[in-house]
């Protein structure tokens, strides 16, 4: 039993993150796919840097940089150039993908990982089993209260909100819609970074190309799942996770009679049915709104 | 006319500033921009091998990006050509595969019409899910594209498994000889053929139809036909599994043409450059075809740069990906606009 | 001109342009504190413009804005509010996922602190009950009445100590008891030394409350402040329409600035309505997403006439539209036109027998902004003919050059998407489509709103041309004025409920106390 809530706290705990920055981006009206991308500069980066300047704090520092000025330049796009937050977002995930590649490939040649000495800092043997588990799933419900007090219990959750809903409302009670969502993509830049460096370093100590494996899209489905609301789509969030460790379980359960294929596909189709019942719920997708380019209204 | 041109103008531009981004990040990673981008011309296009490979490439990825304009006009988000592009490949492969050793003038159209519904089909559930239920396209097609890619690992690795496979990618046995449309790694005229007709055809039902200026209507505005009575879940199904079965066709080709079997993981960025083509050319059919070419050549270029420049292949995703950020871009920044045009209102 | 108090809002040479139009030009006014000043103009003539230059929302090309003696630098929303001066929209603009307690905080001054739910709607309470708004701080925006969603909005616009308060057209939506109730709490406001600047168009609402009015026209100031003891409704209405007699009978004219007599008079005479077009018995609905459900409605509309249907906005004339349009779920009844019974038919049969709509969202439910002219023109016939036929689009371009320039729209090319008409040729390129020789019933969702005098009196001529050749019309519509001069018949509306049944001569008493319910 402890085994397995280990399993869906490690497994949960980058998601969580990438889904809190989903959620303030979100609120600010904006549909964010790059968070895959983001997620896996964090990635990237904390291992890059522990390796490369020696220190975990290098490691985690640029990894905040670079996804905040990534954010930053996503914001530039959308706010600036007006241009469509579905494809701007999956373009900066390419752009994190390929960017880590290649990266990985400039200092390493063709090496497809690399590994890590060490990493993140954990409780210790003190806390028995738990003990394995870094201090950034420690931190994760702290950044989970904070991300909805900030969203639900202040002035500024109550623009940013009303950026998103009815930005000429925010407009003329002297709010600036364009300011407040580079600081909510900024601050989501942040806890991207987090997530990515909690994914890399927090139980695996390695970077592999491509090791995001989708859960940047995954927990952009937990936001719309959660209906924007941090507690439910941390609750989504922690849905897909335990899904996938279930799909885990499963698999030293049925052994061979099940093709492990499908059971990684698991937390998939879970966000799937997610978005079909979430969207069942609240009649109906809102994806028009941010058609933008292609849509008049 | 006017209009038109600067769309262009505008797209070439924003191609520019992604390069120039690119060139940036290039620099930034220790390789020489100057370098990079010389050996992506001599990949892509500088010699008539390199064309032959743009041909080769572009091909398929125009006929996926036609799928993608036709939905895109009818004004869903279907980003799951990549895997409907893998489920039609899988579709194709299971039916030449079974049918192995019988005619060729059997086994062919029950290949090709297999490739088609297997994409349609795999399109179809995220459209029915959209129109009955509401459920948001862009995450069920993605979601979608990784169910397909993880099936794609299974079918490679198990029922289609080749047992004499020895390279590191798991894959299907070779199509029987009889069925290929052409030679490992090239172009043929059956393909050249498919690829106009199917041209002509979409060129026609976007231009030259009811069907077109409907779907582009509904797509620029959904509200405004259904107030004029137009059944907007059937114009969007529509859409859906036309676009599916257009990449379900180029996989189809893929594996009976230039890749010969069916490989996991094979051409994994294949649905994500068909919808930056259908973009860059705004949605257009003849200028899709255009575009096609344009991007074939960085994906050929993709395989000749580690091979023969020994530069990394990511250059390519790099650029592929720095040219989505901005190639739907409206508008110059706001201190660029006394320069170039008019002013946005202020309202 | 009003001499011998402080000034609380001065403009000094406005000038905003959109684009090639000017929104205003070289507009100066002063007004004076502790008073209620108007600003009337018909719908074109810059006053929203101007309200949101005072309030800082548009930031003008030239000029400058005084506050109580100081200069406040223009397009800045913040410096404006600080000075002391707010807005209240016409179109509110309230987030309508909101409490009523959110909205009230998130438009506070300052950063504001951590705050408790509970604590939210106890401080808003307080202030709520102050100014005599009855409404839990609890419910949400979208689900208040237009009434209250606008006494919340004045509430929200008083949250800071407003010295000067700016309503933009408030009366649009009331009905006309709820038009007396914001004028008392208006004067409840002057009192208490608050300066009330009113954005209206109708003269009869000028005279009610104002004391001073000041016209604009065409983005100029065509005169004022003046002391409405100094006007009559004769020589305001002349300077708000400017020289356009020729277009316009009187009783449109007077329909069009709301000069009209309280007391219905007698026009000219009722039509006599041939055979039922359309006949709806007994007709509920579900709940729609844009208004109240239908309970019971029983509605005909013969040939040749000309039905209004009269209710503040927001009862169930939109699913009213809905429900004839086959858009939203009946439960129970039966709709029949022209004798064809359709209740289960699809849009697209209806349109077949003849059902024509002009829908109330002219922007979004009409037309697609960014599709080309003959794209928007030709939607209803290629649904008609079939989805796959094959089409000319230079035909089809052709056909739409020579429609529109029948129905007199400005356009240079049939390729220019519709976002770039204005307003009145936008409606006139819905006409071309709508209005055709096959219709038999139109259904007209306040078909001139925001439009201007001539565009107005074009659409108006449009629906009496096709009573005239035996159309049945259905004319939804907020404006009493508009209703009184070109209906047959008029057909009060509340909360999804027929409410009364008036013909000529109308009485603005009645019919607002059926809009109300207060007949009862």
């Amino acid at each position: 039993m402890d085994e397995t809530i280990i399993a869906i706290l490690r497994s949960g705990t980058p998601l969580v993150y990438v889904t809190l920055a989903g959620v303030l981006a979100q609120r600010a009206g904006i549909w964010h796919l790059g968070l895959e991308g983001l997620m896996i500069i964090g990635a990237c980066s904390a291992v890059l840097g522990l390796v490369q300047g020696g220190s975990i704090i290098v490691g985690l520092g640029i990894g905040i940089v670079l996804c905040v000025l990534a954010s930053a330049l996503l914001w530039f796009v959308i706010e600036k150039l007006r241009a469509n937050p579905i494809i701007a977002g999956l373009g900066l995930t390419g752009l994190g993908l390929g960017g880590t590649d290649l990266a990985v490939q400039a200092i390493y040649g063709s090496q497809a990982s690399v590994n890590a000495p060490h990493g993140l800092p954990r409780l210790g043997p003190a806390f028995g089993e738990y003990g394995v588990l870094s201090i950034l799933v420690v931190l994760m419900p702290v950044a989970v209260i904070a991300v909805w007090i900030l969203t639900r219990r202040t002035r500024w959750g109550l623009q940013l909100a009303a950026c998103g809903e009815h930005p000429f409302a925010a407009r003329s009670v002297g709010v600036n819609p364009a300011r407040m969502r580079l600081a909510a993509l900024c601050l989501g830049g942040v806890l991207c970074a987090l997530g990515g460096a909690e994914l890399s370093m927090g139980s695996l100590q390695i970077f592999a190309y491509g090791m995001t494996a989708g859960r940047g899209f995954m927990a952009f489905a937990a936001v719309i799942f959660g209906g924007g609301n941090p507690l439910g789509a941390t609750g989504a969030a922690f849905f897909f996770a335990i899904v996938g460790a279930l799909g885990i379980r499963a698999q030293l359960l049925f052994g061979e009679r099940v093709p492990p294929d499908f059971l990684l596909a698991l937390p998939y189709v879970a966000t799937v049915i997610g978005v079909w019942i979430s969207g069942k719920l609240r009649g109906g997708a809102k994806a028009a709104a941010s058609f933008g380019e292609l849509r008049d209204y | 006319m006017i209009g038109y041109l600067t769309q262009v103008i505008r797209a070439i531009a924003f191609v520019f500033i992604a390069l120039l981004l690119c060139g940036v990040i290039f620099e930034f990673a220790g390789f020489s921009a100057p370098l990079m981008f010389q050996s992506i011309a001599d990949g892509a296009f500088l010699s008539v091998r390199a064309w032959e490979n743009s041909l080769r490439w572009g091909l398929p990825l125009f006929l996926t990006a036609l799928g993608v304009v036709i939905s895109f006009r009818c004004g869903f988000f279907n980003i799951g050509a990549q895997g409907q592009f893998y489920m039609g490949a899988i579709a194709a492969t299971f039916v030449a595969d079974g049918l192995n050793g019988a005619p060729a003038v059997l086994v062919m159209p029950l290949t090709f019409a297999a490739g088609i519904l297997g994409g349609a089909v795999w399109a179809l559930w995220p459209g029915l899910l959209r129109v009955r239920s509401g459920t948001d396209e862009v995450i069920t097609t993605l979601m979608g594209n990784f169910i397909a890619g993880l099936f794609l690992v299974y079918v490679t690795s198990g029922p289609l498994k080749d047992p004499s496979g020895t390279g590191q990618a798991a894959s299907s046995r070779p199509i029987g000889e009889a069925y290929r449309i052409a030679a490992t790694s090239s172009i043929s005229p059956a393909i050249i053929v498919i690829a106009v007709l199917v041209g002509v055809g979409m060129w026609v039902l976007v231009n030259r139809t009811s069907f077109g200026v409907l779907s582009s209507l509904a797509g620029r505005n959904p509200i405004m036909v259904v107030w004029q009575g137009a059944r907007l879940s059937r114009l969007g199904l529509a859409g859906f599994v036309i676009g599916g079965a257009l990449a379900g066709l180029a996989g189809t080709i893929e594996v009976l043409g230039p890749i010969g079997r069916l490989s996991s993981g094979m051409l994994p960025t294949h649905g994500f450059t068909a919808i930056l083509i259908a973009l860059v050319a705004n949605l257009s059919v003849l200028a899709t075809a255009v575009v096609a070419l344009f991007f074939g050549g960085l994906a050929a270029a993709g395989l000749y740069l580690p091979v023969l420049a020994g530069l990394p292949a990511a250059a390519i995703d790099i650029i592929n990906a720095a040219i989505a950020l901005f190639i739907t871009a409206r508008a110059w920044p706001k201190r660029l606009t006394g320069l170039f045009g008019s002013r946005q209102d202020a309202g | 001109m009003t001499t011998g108090t402080a000034t609380a809002l001065a403009c000094r040479d406005v000038s905003v342009n959109f684009g090639p139009v000017a929104a205003l030009a070289d507009v100066s006014v002063n007004f004076a504190e502790g008073m209620i000043h108007a600003v009337v103009g018909q719908n074109g003539a810059g006053k929203t413009t101007f309200a949101r230059v005072a309030a800082g929302i548009v930031r003008p090309d030239k000029g400058g804005v005084e506050i109580a003696g100081r200069e406040v630098p223009v397009g800045h929303v913040g410096q404006a509010r600080a000075a002391g001066i707010e807005i209240v929209h016409q179109s509110f603009a309230l987030p309508p996922s909101f409490t009523v307690a959110e909205a009230m905080e998130f438009g506070a001054n300052g950063s504001g602190s951590l705050y408790t739910r509970r604590d939210l709607e106890r401080r808003w309470t307080r202030h709520l009950e102050s100014l005599g708004v009855r409404v839990k701080p609890r419910e949400r925006i979208r689900d208040l009445p237009v009434e209250t969603q606008q006494a919340v909005e004045i509430a929200r616009a008083l949250v800071t100590d407003a010295r000067v308060l700016i309503l933009d057209e408030p009366t649009a939506v009331l009905s006309p008891s709820g038009i007396d109730n914001l004028f008392e709490r208006l004067k409840v406001m002057q009192a208490n030394g608050v300066t009330v600047i009113l954005i209206l168009h109708k003269i009869r609402e000028v005279l009610a409350i104002a004391d001073t009015v000041t016209v604009l026209r065409g983005g100029k100031l065509v005169e004022g402040p003046t002391s409405t003891a100094e006007v009559d409704a004769a020589r305001l209405a002349a300077s708000i329409i400017g020289s356009t007699d020729d277009i316009l009978s009187e009783t449109d004219r007077d329909a069009l600035v709301g000069a009209a007599e309280d007391e219905g008079k007698e026009t000219e005479p009722a039509h006599h309505a041939g055979p039922a077009i359309l006949d709806m018995r007994g007709v509920s609905t579900r709940p729609d997403p844009e208004g109240p459900a239908l309970e019971n409605v029983a509605l005909t509309v013969g040939r040749g006439e000309i039905v209004g249907i009269a209710g503040v906005e927001g009862n169930g004339q939109r699913t009213l539209v809905r429900a004839l349009s086959h858009l939203a779920d009946l439960t129970g009844g039966t709709i029949t036109l022209s004798g064809v019974e359709v209740t289960h038919h699809p849009l697209s049969a209806r349109r077949a027998n003849g059902l024509r709509v002009i829908p109330f969202e002219r922007n979004s439910e009409g037309l697609s902004l960014s599709s080309a002219l003959w794209e928007n023109w030709s939607a209803r016939a290629l649904l008609r003919d079939g989805v796959l036929k094959l089409i000319s689009p230079a035909r089809l371009r052709r056909a739409c050059t020579a429609a529109l320039q029948v129905w007199d729209v400005r356009f240079n090319s049939p390729n220019q998407p519709a976002g770039s008409l204005s307003g009145g040729n936008a409606q006139k390129l819905i006409l071309a489509r709508e209005v055709d020789d096959e219709a038999t019933l139109i259904i007209a969702a306040q078909p001139t709103r925001g439009l201007d005098v001539g565009a107005t009196a074009f659409v108006w001529r449009s629906l009496r041309e096709a009573r005239d050749r035996g159309c049945g019309i259905l004319l939804i519509s907020s404006d009493l004025d508009e209703l009184f001069d070109i209906s047959d018949r008029i057909v009060v509306m509340l909360s999804g409920r027929i409410n009364g049944e008036f013909s000529h001569p109308y009485h603005l008493g009645e019919i607002g106390a059926a809009m109300t319910g207060a007949d009862r």
